[in-house]
């Protein structure tokens, strides 16, 4: 049946290459259509399972917070400059513009703190503990009183707790506070000194002591931060391009008027444009690196040229429709699928290899174009077709893979496979007609056509080195034992990269620029995300979550909505502020006697700010450390730099202008404290509709009826991978809605672990079947597997050698390698059963020949992939090419000494006992 | 012969296994006490922390301790920038003092910072009180035996009784059957009945001043994966301390 079929098939191409060359011509423009439609997702939630609970929490929140997904201007220099370019970025963001939709791009930037609503709101957030403590702060707004009270305050609160500093987020309220005390004794300093501080400055002492720094502000205050909340979501990759480029124009045009200053994007919408862009980048040239080496190890095999570039036209065809059936059936390549041209690239090309050898070979030995084209498809194509269905079949087994990127990446290969398979039986053999037609007639114009001259293009070499191991097959089988139970041995050894950043491209700005955020705020941009559906059960779940140890901070929106209860702890405390600042006097002028007065406090400020220091170097709280050495300098410096000690030696060199300074400061300053601290102590409810837009949009999405919860880990979860397993725990243990990319890539690495061990276990059965079907005979199935099996022991051994760790990308590599892995072992063995025994020699240097360059085709195509600059490429690249190469080799070492056994096995029975 | 020496030494072997079966988890619980809280102490120690940066940083102390540990009197040597400082724990961590040679002033702490970390270490001011906290605070019941770090242990489980304010709920002990020194101490706290909070691991047991003394200890928290390493560089027992140097006055010196 399948022979009649492909005789017909031969005879049409030989009769009617144009028409079939129509068809193809149908058939690629109607797959070019449908490719059109294909497109890209980098979302690693998209390779876990659809009806994963992670999936589905964490594209939820992509989809309705807005703020989720935004775009970060991070602009790095002097303090000063880099406040006046955020001031300039802002508004030129907010105005750009996407005229397709007639909207402006972003519907905000958020760079600053929302001050007003801390002016409204400030006190009735402080935690009852922290207001007993810190109130007597508030209670004086008269210089000899406020710095008192500060004292105080830092007594009670600071130096005589030491809990107080010993959390993260108690740890940033400590460096908040030291911040406002170190602008409060600059001022004053410079006020003695005779700086005539304008009344701005002196109100910035003031809201610094109050709600500290209002814009995004790092420790060192060198690096800022900008949040550009976006119009439209990650789905939408016209607009996530378009306007990840309009703000990129704008910060490098106003980079050129700030010069000192630097600025680059990141975020999700950033890191998402990028990634697209440069995993396309590195598809695009990684391809084209694969194409030519291919090409050369051709023509240099074939000692022709036109051979294959119709081999390499045929796979760019087939690819194409590759492109237009995925297209249709899974409408969407994610990070592991768009890979799928490489991968294409280096096996189909194995197709035409077969097919264009067996038609020269025929047309050389004076076959009619015809007779050669039928004998190519019944002896070279009947292998080409048992060899891509085996291989597509391991493919498709991972379908029954739970992830979606594993299922995907088999169904897509899979049918890739036999889209150029398709395209090596409709058009290719068009090529070649048309081709020895043109020849034929060019011979036939020629006066005295000269002799054919015969080549042998086979590899003798080869086949000699099998003749060699087949002869001493003892020694293979010992050699190549040892060898196997060395290359175990070292893949044993092989450990798992736990670490995501690893697999992202490497060294491009949105991605350097998550590392100079956590190292410059402390900060992860990969915190996890809980889903709550009212605000009550935000603040339970956020609350649970603070008491774990490795969460480092936690936010929602009930940090800014008190419960009631909260609410009634802490209005007695407000109204005692109340109270007792409203009861008292503001002066206009120092007294002579309260100079003494504030000297005395200024060197108790400083004693306190050093114990502080001292605690905070005990306690191993680095922050609060270098933020004291700040204000009262290096302890172990020869002559440290201390502000206050500054303060307290210009105080007595300046003795007559002291009342002068200190009461126009305490003009300045009292009045808007007062009225200030007076304006916090509203102990009005607040209420959801009270939240300015920005918070609103942080912690709750569109509709206003779910809640994020944000907690951020207390270390490093992609260095540390057992505290990444932990986290997660202690993140599903509370709630069993946590989502974000610390719980999905760890998810990734368990569904991904676990589906390809099931993938591989089934290939391998699938393909032992197969095989059994195809050979008719159990043991030369196992015949042709066992240098597979071998092979993929040998890469995991190589790949421990060659420094590789496994990664969630290369993972896959394993159940690929046995669907590509068979192939060697399949040809040597249905060669092996045409040409009977004594072969060995003649069956390596001519099929050997052919799955050597086979091999070499797709080691090429995979080890284009390692020059990718998208580092999860690479990764599986190298795999799968050190996996081929480690099949070839196996292929020729074990199949060699397996033959020459049989050989020799054969010859020493009687003559009547293969009979029997 | 032969038979018989092997009768002997299974006769010794049964007789130290049943004065072992004897022992009640109270027994065992006050002969720890006896030895975690000698009656007088002085020791040069060495522990190791981790910064909220994620450094390594090291100090060298010297404390001295009273009354089972009652009284407490930790002076830091190394490095130079802590040199001096020092802290004073009295009534079993109940009142801190601290210390600050560079402003030369004592300041006491809240008294619930007997339960929060020391200096930034896994050990809380609880844990490095002495006193008879094991007895005084928890209610002992002895487990099947077990091994544990090499050891043929005892195991405890220490309920902490109703009126007692211990912050831990539960403990769970290895006893070194030989010395009775706790290899292993696991704290509980009543949030995470089954997950332990904290693991004491304790090693290098060696005999001064005839008290069995485990030279090292490395507390891992469970909680916040991270741990804290304490080493005695030299110890001393039973010395004759006087209660003045356990005074406010006598940091300042």
């Amino acid at each position: 049946m399948r022979e009649k079929l492909l005789k017909k098939l031969a005879a049409w191409h030989a009769v009617y290459p144009w028409r079939m060359l129509a068809m193809v011509l149908v058939l690629t423009l109607v797959s070019a259509y449908s490719a059109g439609h294909l497109s890209v997702t980098m979302r690693w939630s998209d390779l876990l399972p659809t009806e994963d609970p992670r999936t589905i929490e964490f594209n939820r929140i992509i989809d309705e917070f807005v703020s989720a997904t935004s775009l970060v201007v991070v602009v790095q220099g002097e303090e000063k400059r880099i406040k006046a370019f955020a001031d300039d970025l802002a508004p030129r963001i907010s105005a750009a513009y996407d005229s397709r939709h007639d909207i402006p791009l972003f519907r905000r930037v958020d760079y600053k703190q929302e001050v007003e609503f801390l002016k409204d709101h400030g006190l009735l957030l402080l935690k009852e503990e922290d207001l007993k403590d810190l109130k007597a702060m508030f209670m004086d707004a008269n210089l000899v009183g406020l710095l008192t009270n500060l004292n105080d305050s830092m007594e009670q609160e600071y130096v005589g707790k030491q809990e107080s500093i010993s959390t993260r987020e108690k740890e940033d309220q400590a460096v908040m506070f030291l911040d406002g005390v170190e602008n409060l004794v600059t001022s004053l300093q410079a006020e003695v000194q005779g700086d005539d501080l304008s009344e701005e400055d002196i109100r910035t002492v003031a809201d610094k002591l109050l709600w500290g720094e209002p814009y995004y502000l790092s420790y060192d205050k060198t690096t800022l931060i900008l949040n550009a909340i976006p119009n439209f979501t990650m789905m939408d990759l016209e607009l996530v391009v378009l306007g990840t480029d309009a703000v990129q124009e704008i910060v490098d045009e106003l980079m050129l008027e700030y010069p000192g200053v630097t600025a680059g994007l990141t975020g999700f919408i950033a890191i998402g444009r990028d990634e697209m862009y440069y995993s396309e980048q590195s598809l695009g040239y990684t391809t084209v690196i694969a194409l030519v080496a291919i090409l050369v190890l051709l023509i240099a095999s074939f000692r022709m040229w036109v051979a294959p570039l119709l081999a390499l036209t045929n796979l760019l065809v087939g690819i194409l429709w590759a492109v237009g059936v995925v297209a249709v059936l899974v409408g969407q390549l994610n990070i592991m699928t768009q890979m799928m041209a490489v991968i294409l690239l280096g096996l189909g090309i194995d197709f035409s290899i077969h097919l264009i050898s067996g038609f020269s070979e025929w047309r050389a030995a004076g076959d009619s174009i015809v007779e050669a084209l039928e004998k190519a498809f019944l002896k070279n194509g009947k292998g080409v077709i048992t060899g891509a269905f085996t291989t597509a079949c391991a493919f498709f087994t991972l379908v029954i893979s739970s992830s979606r990127g594993m299922k995907e990446m088999g169904l897509v290969t899979g049918t890739g496979l036999l889209a150029i398979l398709l395209a090596t039986f409709l058009f290719l053999p068009c090529l070649l007609v048309l081709r020895e037609r043109r020849l034929e007639r060019k011979i036939a114009k020629r006066p005295s056509p000269a002799a054919p001259v015969s080549r042998d293009i086979s590899f003798r070499f080869l086949g000699n080195t099998a003749a060699w191991l087949g002869r001493h097959y003892a020694f293979t089988f010992f050699t190549a034992g040892l060898l196997t139970v060395v290359f175990v041995w070292l893949g044993i050894g092989i450990t798992f990269d736990h670490n995501y950043l690893n697999i992202e491209p490497k060294g491009i700005t949105s991605v350097v620029l998550q590392d100079v955020i956590l190292d410059k705020f402390d900060l992860s941009m990969d915190y996890a995300l809980v889903l709550t559906d009212d605000v009550e059960q935000s603040r339970e779940i956020a609350r649970q979550y603070r008491e774990i140890g490795s969460v480092a901070m936690v936010e929602d929106i009930a940090m800014y909505l008190p419960s009631p209860e909260q609410q009634q702890k802490r209005t007695p405390h407000l109204r005692a502020i109340r109270d007792e600042l409203s009861s008292q006097s503001l002066r206009s002028q120092v007294s002579p006697e309260e100079v003494s007065l504030v000297r005395a406090e200024i060197e108790r400020l400083e004693m306190n700010v050093i114990e502080m220091q001292d605690m905070a170097f005990l306690g191993g709280q680095d922050k609060v450390d270098s933020k004291c050495q700040d204000i009262v300098g290096d302890p172990e410096a020869a002559d440290p730099e201390n502000l206050i000690r500054s303060l307290y030696r210009t105080l007595g060199e300046r003795e007559h202008s002291l009342l002068a300074g200190f009461s126009r400061f305490q003009r300045a300053f009292a009045p808007y404290y007062r009225d200030s601290v007076l304006r916090m102590c509203e102990t009005q409810a607040v209420r959801p509709e009270d939240l300015p837009l920005s918070i609103l949009d942080r912690y709750s999405n569109q509709n206003r009826d779910q809640f994020l919860v944000m907690v951020f880990p207390a270390g490093g979860i992609w260095q540390d991978a057992e505290f990444l397993k932990r986290f997660v725990n202690d993140l599903e243990r509370v709630s069993d809605r946590a989502t974000g990319m610390p719980s999905v890539f760890r998810a990734l690495i368990e569904v991904i672990g676990k589906d390809g061990r099931s993938a591989v276990l089934l290939t391998l059965v699938i393909v032992f079947f197969l095989l059994w079907l195809d050979f008719r005979r159990p043991g030369y199935a196992l015949m042709a597997m066992l240098p597979l099996c071998v092979g993929v022991l040998w890469m995991l051994g190589l790949m421990k050698i060659s420094g590789m760790q496994l990664t969630v990308m290369n993972v896959m590599g394993l159940p690929m390698i046995v669907g590509i892995g068979i192939d060697d072992g399949v040809h040597i063995v249905h060669r092996y059963l045409e040409e009977g025994k004594g072969q060995l020699r003649a069956i390596f240097a001519s099929t050997g020949k052919a799955i050597f360059l086979t091999s070499l085709t797709t080691m090429l195509a995979f080890g284009s992939l390692i020059f990718s600059i998208w580092r999860g490429f690479g990764q599986l690249g190298g795999a799968l090419f050190l996996g081929v190469g480690a099949c070839f080799f196996a292929t020729v070492i074990f199949l060699s000494g397996i033959i020459g056994f049989l050989d020799r096995k054969s010859a020493k029975s009687p003559p009547n006992e293969g009979q029997s | 012969m032969k038979q018989a020496v092997i009768m002997l030494i299974g006769v010794l072997l049964g007789l130290n296994s049943l004065s072992g079966q004897a022992l009640s988890g109270e027994e065992i619980v006050k002969r720890v006490n006896d030895i975690m809280s000698p009656a007088s102490s002085w020791a040069k120690s060495k522990m190791t922390i981790t910064t909220t940066s994620g450094d390594k940083r090291t100090f060298v102390s010297e404390s001295w301790s009273k009354n089972k540990g009652e009284k407490n009197l930790v002076r830091y040597l190394e490095p130079s920038r802590v040199k001096g400082q020092a802290v004073l724990m009295l009534n079993n961590a109940d009142d801190i003092w601290m210390f600050f040679p560079r402003t030369q002033r004592v300041r006491k702490l809240a008294t619930h910072a007997k339960r929060q970390k020391m200096q930034g270490s896994d050990f809380s001011y609880e844990d490095m009180g002495g006193g008879d906290a094991f007895i005084d605070d928890f209610a002992s019941t002895r487990l099947e035996d077990d091994t544990a770090e090499g050891f043929e242990c005892y195991q405890l489980e220490l309920l902490r009784k109703p009126e007692s304010d211990a912050s831990y709920s539960r403990l769970r002990l290895w006893v070194v059957k030989e010395n009775f020194v706790p290899v292993i101490i696991d704290y509980y706290a009543e949030k995470e009945p089954e997950r332990p909070l904290k693991r004491l691991v304790a090693s290098d047991i060696r005999l001064v001043d005839g008290i069995p003394t485990a030279m090292k200890m490395v507390m891992f928290n469970q909680e916040d994966n991270t741990q804290t390493e304490m080493e005695f560089l030299d110890v001393k027992y039973n010395l004759a301390l006087d209660d003045s140097l356990f005074t406010e006055r006598n940091l300042k010196k």
